[in-house]
């Protein structure tokens, strides 16, 4: 958000877009690097032993087992060394070796996150899809009761504790009336698509294969509703507000005044010129849920980015919370620059700078 | 012990997997081709629904459960168990002779068996499968090679030899981690008996073993395919056309799945849902192999005044087991010592609530009302028991006992760093055996793992210490079991433990014969075969 | 997630409201704030009569297990065979006095921070700019999660990781006001009078700032009942047996059968959070000093996006037009 805006206004002319890009490329590594440090030390700190976990009884009584899993993690190290160490091999692009799984953190990050990228993705096109009708409608009609209705029903949105709301619809769409099929992210009888974007709508569709599509949608239906209410409340209100200050404008107003249909006005004028806010909030909103599905991801066990943090985390697997630090770091990053470079595009008053 | 086999119905085992194989038709090509015979099949497709704890196809770094279940059906061991009977190994790919001093254990390798790839067993193969765990010092497995000796002595004889006499060896050898594997194969794709083996892959792959079944597909983190071994020449051959094992991490999805015809067999159902499905399934349920107690550090360092029996045994006496036991579901059973009633040597009764004995043991362990703190890892059920819940019984129940306890509960990586290194005062855990032997539930004595973990040495208790002793390096099994059974019962007198529980295991079936519970490899899919 | 997006987005809404709320009749208002203190009423003394009103102990294992409603107790029982009403009504008592802290530490230590980097400007500016960049650049949940793995998990040190993830929010607006209200009129003339530094943050800057501040906490305070419960469900908050409404649903998960042991807590959530939603959206109108000032001055339409070319101001919350926010003395 913060960076969003501040491209937005600047307005300083005539600096190049590369140069504009190779400056935000050097913050965005400082803040990569400071989100690094943070994660290690936090995590280092903590009381406990991954080693042990990992290991269970039995193997954690032979000390040549002991030994050899420590010198694999670098254990046996100080800590500036291992951080050292870490950085030095994440340069190279190795993200380390999960102690819980004993699989590349880069291995299973690249499936944890495109689940979650899936759902976050279907969740903000729906969300902003509903947001758009309610958010347009309340200030088309500010001040009359379709406006007031809107307000609560965004406001009761945004209240609503997502990971109540997951193991309700569970229960009742799953358990209880069976429309919606149960958790993760495919029915057990079927075999994941091959991969190629680790989304598998797009994976099966690419296959050819419907019925593993199809499979794969209705699993999405439960924890996108889930996740679509809290940013459609978000979203509306935000649209709401968007459309009431463009409705002030004098070329709205001019436009209705030539008499031009309120649907032509709406979608020529009101959401055009609207667009650069949602647009940034649609940005953040997406980048949110994509690290915050936590809770939602537990209920309906959905192996993503929130899953995969919460088990690096209550399991002490440094670089896994390491790997899932960054990435959200990343998305964080990449998201801004997205959203500011679409100000660039859309808005010709704003000049990169 | 044997598990009861509830409830019987011929389901429709062959139209659901024929429908399963109608929904996977479209699904991937590869799938539905070789689905397609089902009909001419011995048994069709076996559906098994378990959450997966998988790490490896490797027999000789695999020491979780998952991984066993997989792997026992594709490798034999020198010796195994059958069904459910853990008490005494029965013979495997070898007969086994053991000499007067327990220490020499000679193996002979049933003729003419062999490998999937049609080549022959002999010693050579076995003695490499051992070496090469030996060698593996980073393998959760190597553990059960530490400390044994193995030589071949001809083509089909192998001995073992250890420095103590050495009962529980026949257990240990039937562990999957100790399957004997194709030497020549594995040899060929980078296995090494010392550190520097690097055959993992290729058997994440491919199977090597002399199985009934073999490796078709291998997913650590979907599933795992398994289809007859065509070369199998044993007396136990593969029953089913194909066996799929999926990780299906929610027990409400495997509930699901079962009752929808979509899976045979649920690995993973707590006795609540178990009871739930009513009659038209099988349901196996019965003790686990795992003990959950409670450990009062006898170190004063640690525990201060309280770190003595008396405290144990005021706490021991002032539980209600059965109100404890409630909260477990059918199947699990109080726990009557530290060795589990599915053991040799596991005590006939268990502890009764005794409030007087209680208050008189409290009186002479000098507690002071002061509130403790029980510690226990909460992000590991065991056979469907949380722990939070438990806890929080044990709390009330303390607490009407006049013994005031304050719960903190933290994620096993966290916690189990005081309770290894013997800091925890006060601490609920779990201990399952290594392998199935009641040796395995030595380490609670004192100056044992467990022991050390609770600040008990062997001048606190120099008796049991004897015990130890005596039923480890027993040479003749009757004098071994008493030995166990006097070292039980010791324990409930003066140990700094509280059994509480033995969490059940339940499964649930339709259509499907031979489901019982093994502590070595949950279940013996080798076993399974359509029901009449 | 819910924490996480909030918090971007209450910055963000409070800019857009200062511009748009100018046009909106009294009745938008009042009766939701109504309904909101009303309902928030109702739980506040829920939470300060539980221990008489509640038909047991909380913690009291007397009745027999999971029992559906009605048949001993209004609400059911849970696995332990505990009340559901009892607990229900004491769950009040700890969320929202917690919840209340974490809002106004949060609050205090955002503001000052904001405060400080706005009026001192340069290098301070620019460091805590970054840091506040850090904490807002990680997801809410997720370093909460490693806060409490870190500290053992209590529901303190999960307030004290609300507090950690929630005051750059604060920080932000603070310190657009702040650098904004600096180059106003009135603040210059009290230095050229000669008052410290101190004294013209103290009554020239602070009592400015406090509005949209306000606001923001009011908003926030339903946001730190989600987050808190959310942690707890996740068992990284409240620990047992503590009556608290997360940690009993995550209590009903391993119970699904058991409806009864997950409708009510989510439903004790939702409306108590709601009430501060609603209560906190029509405080904003009233106390945000912009809004008013735009009010008074309805009709008076600015230009659409347009927005002051201040570089290095990163807020969302700023006012953009200064001129607008005249003294108020």
């Amino acid at each position: 958000m913060p960076t969003a805006t501040k491209a937005a206004r600047s307005r300083s002319t005539g600096s190049a877009l590369p140069r504009y890009l190779l400056r935000r490329l050097g913050t965005s590594i400082v803040l990569l690097f400071g989100v690094t440090l943070v994660t290690f030390v936090l995590t280092a700190l903590v009381p406990g032993d991954p080693i042990a976990a990992a290991l269970g009884e039995g193997a954690i009584q032979n000390e040549a087992t002991v030994e050899a899993y420590r010198e694999r993690y670098g254990m046996d190290r100080s800590l500036p060394e291992r951080y050292l160490l870490y950085l030095l091999a994440l340069v190279q692009g190795d993200l380390g070796t999960s102690i819980r799984t004993s699989r590349p953190v880069l291995e299973e990050l690249s499936t944890a996150l495109p689940a979650t990228v899936e759902v976050a993705f279907a969740a903000i096109v729906v969300s902003l899809a509903v947001a758009l009708v309610l958010g347009t409608i309340a200030a088309c009609r500010a001040g009359k009761v379709s406006d007031q209705v809107v307000r609560v029903v965004s406001l009761v949105g945004l209240s609503v504790p997502t990971f109540w709301l997951a193991i309700m619809v569970y229960r009742l769409f799953f358990m209880q009336l069976g429309w919606a099929p149960g958790s993760g992210r495919l029915s057990p009888a079927l075999n994941p698509p091959p991969r190629i974007t680790g989304l598998y709508l797009v994976d099966f569709a690419l296959d050819g294969d419907p019925v593993g599509f199809i499979d794969a949608a209705a699993h999405l239906v439960l924890p996108v509703v889930v996740l679509s209410l809290f940013t459609i409340g978000l979203l509306t209100r935000f649209i709401r507000s968007s459309v009431l200050e463009v409705l002030s404008t004098d070329y709205v107003r001019a436009a209705r005044a030539k008499g031009l249909s309120s649907r032509r006005v709406i979608v020529g004028y009101l959401l055009r010129g609207a667009s650069l806010p949602i647009l940034t909030m649609v940005g953040v909103a997406f980048g949110a849920l994509l690290s915050g599905t936590v809770l939602v991801e537990a209920v309906f066990a959905w192996p993503g980015l929130g899953t995969y943090a919460y088990y690096a985390a209550i399991n002490l697997d440094l670089p896994a919370v390491m790997g899932v630090g960054l990435v959200v770091g990343v998305i964080y990053v990449v998201i801004n620059l997205v959203v500011d470079l679409l100000y660039g595009v859309l808005d010709p008053r704003v000049r990169l700078g | 012990m044997s598990a009861p086999r509830v409830r019987r119905t011929a389901a429709l085992f062959l139209a659901g997997s024929l429908a399963l194989t109608a929904c996977s038709g479209g699904n991937t090509g590869a799938q539905s081709e070789s689905d397609d015979d089902t009909g001419q099949s011995t048994g069709g497709t076996l559906v098994i629904d378990t959450a997966f704890s998988l790490e490896t196809g490797d027999p000789g770094r695999n020491y979780v459960p998952t991984g066993s279940t997989v792997l026992h059906p594709l490798y034999e061991t020198l010796l195994t168990f059958e069904g459910d009977d853990e008490s005494e190994p029965v013979p495997g790919l070898a007969t086994m002779e053991v000499n007067d001093d327990a220490t020499e254990f000679t193996f002979t390798l049933e003729e003419d068996r062999v490998f999937s790839d049609g080549s022959a067993i002999d010693a050579d193969d076995v003695v490499f499968s051992f070496e090469r765990l030996q060698g593996m010092e980073s393998s959760k497995a190597n553990h059960l090679v530490v400390g044994i000796e193995i030589e071949k002595v001809d083509d089909m004889t192998v001995r073992i030899t250890t420095e103590e006499p050495y009962l529980q060896l026949p257990a240990i050898v039937t562990n999957p981690a100790l399957s004997i594997l194709n030497s020549e194969a594995v040899e060929e794709n980078g296995g090494t008996t010392d550190d520097s083996d690097e055959a993992e892959e290729f058997l994440n792959g491919t199977s090597v073993g002399s199985g009934p079944y073999q490796l078709e597909t291998f997913d650590l983190t979907s599933q795992v395919v398994l289809v007859p071994n065509d070369e199998y020449n044993g007396d136990q051959p593969a029953q089913f056309e194909r066996v799929v094992i999926r990780n299906v991490s929610e027990a409400a999805t495997q509930l699901t799945n079962l009752r929808g015809g979509d899976s045979h067999l649920a690995l993973d159902l707590s006795g609540d849902q178990v009871a739930e499905l009513g009659e038209d399934f099988d349901i196996t349920a019965g003790p686990g192999a795992q003990t959950i107690f409670l450990l009062v550090n006898q170190d004063e360092g640690v525990f201060g005044d309280l770190a003595n029996p008396s405290f144990a045994e005021a706490v021991r006496y002032a539980l209600d087991y059965d109100s404890i036991l409630e909260l477990a579901g059918d199947g699990a059973a109080q726990a009557t010592g530290v060795i589990p009633p599915m053991f040799l040597g596991a005590p006939e009764e268990g502890v009764e609530q005794d409030l007087d004995r209680a208050a008189e043991a409290l009186e002479e362990s000098g507690y002071d009302g002061e509130t403790l703190t029980l510690r226990f890892p909460n992000d590991q059920p065991i056979g469907g028991v949380d722990f939070t819940t438990l806890a929080e019984r044990i709390q009330s129940q303390l607490a009407e006992a006049e013994i005031n306890v304050d719960l903190a509960p933290a994620p096993f990586a966290s916690e189990i760093d005081p309770y290894v290194e013997g800091t925890a005062d006060f601490a609920m855990w779990y201990w399952g055996p290594d392998f199935a032997d009641s040796s395995s539930f030595l380490p609670f004595g004192p100056d044992e793992t467990v022991g050390t973990r609770s600040g008990w040495t062997a001048d606190d208790a120099p008796d049991i210490a004897d015990l130890v002793t005596e039923a480890r390096t027993a040479t003749d099994l009757d004098e071994r079991e008493q030995a166990f059974t006097d070292y039980a019962t010791a324990m409930q007198e003066e140990g700094p433990f509280v059994p509480l529980l033995v969490p059940a295991r339940s499964f649930a079936s339709s259509g499907v014969d031979g489901v019982t519970y093994n502590s070595n490899w949950t279940i013996d899919i080798a076993e399974l075969s359509p029901a009449d | 997630m819910s924490a996480q997006v909030s918090r971007m987005s209450r910055a963000a809404d409070a800019r857009v409201s200062r511009r748009s709320k100018r046009r909106l009749p009294a009745a938008w208002r009042s009766p939701l704030a109504l309904v909101g203190i009303v309902i928030a009423g109702a739980w506040f003394l829920a939470a300060i009569l539980a221990p008489w009103i509640a038909p047991y102990d909380p913690l009291a294992q007397g009745l027999p297990r999971l029992t559906p409603p009605g048949e001993y107790s209004v609400l059911g029982t849970d696995v332990l065979g505990r009340d559901a009403l009892s607990r229900l009504l004491h769950g009040a008592r700890v969320t929202i006095p917690l919840a209340g802290v974490l809002v106004v530490c949060a609050m205090v230590l955002g503001t000052i921070i904001g405060a400080v980097a706005g009026y001192i400007g340069g290098w301070v500016d620019e460091v805590l700019g970054r840091l506040t960049d850090l904490f807002m650049a990680f997801p809410t949940v997720i370093l909460a999660m490693v806060i409490a793995a870190a500290l053992g998990p209590s529901l303190y040190n999960a307030v004290l990781a609300g507090i950690v993830v929630t005051w750059p929010m604060y920080a932000r607006v603070t310190r657009s006001l702040v650098m904004s209200l600096r180059s106003q009129n009135f603040v210059i003339a009290s230095r050229l009078l000669g008052y410290s530094p101190w004294r013209s943050m103290g009554t020239d800057i602070l009592p400015n700032v406090m509005g949209p501040v306000l606001v923001l906490a009011s908003l926030e305070v339903g946001t730190a009942i989600l987050l808190l419960t959310g942690l707890s469900f996740l068992g990284l908050g409240a620990q047992p047996p503590t009556a608290e409404w997360g940690s009993m649903i995550s209590g009903a998960m391993q119970n699904i059968d058991a409806w009864w042991l997950g409708v009510f807590p989510g439903l004790a959530i939702l409306t108590v959070v709601m009430a501060f939603n609603f209560i906190g959206d029509s405080l904003r109108d009233v106390l945000d000093p912009l809004s008013s000032a735009e009010r008074q001055g309805a009709g008076s339409a600015v230009g659409p996006t347009t927005v002051n070319a201040d570089e290095g101001d990163p807020s969302a919350a700023v006012p953009s037009e200064p001129t607008e926010q005249e003294a108020p003395r």
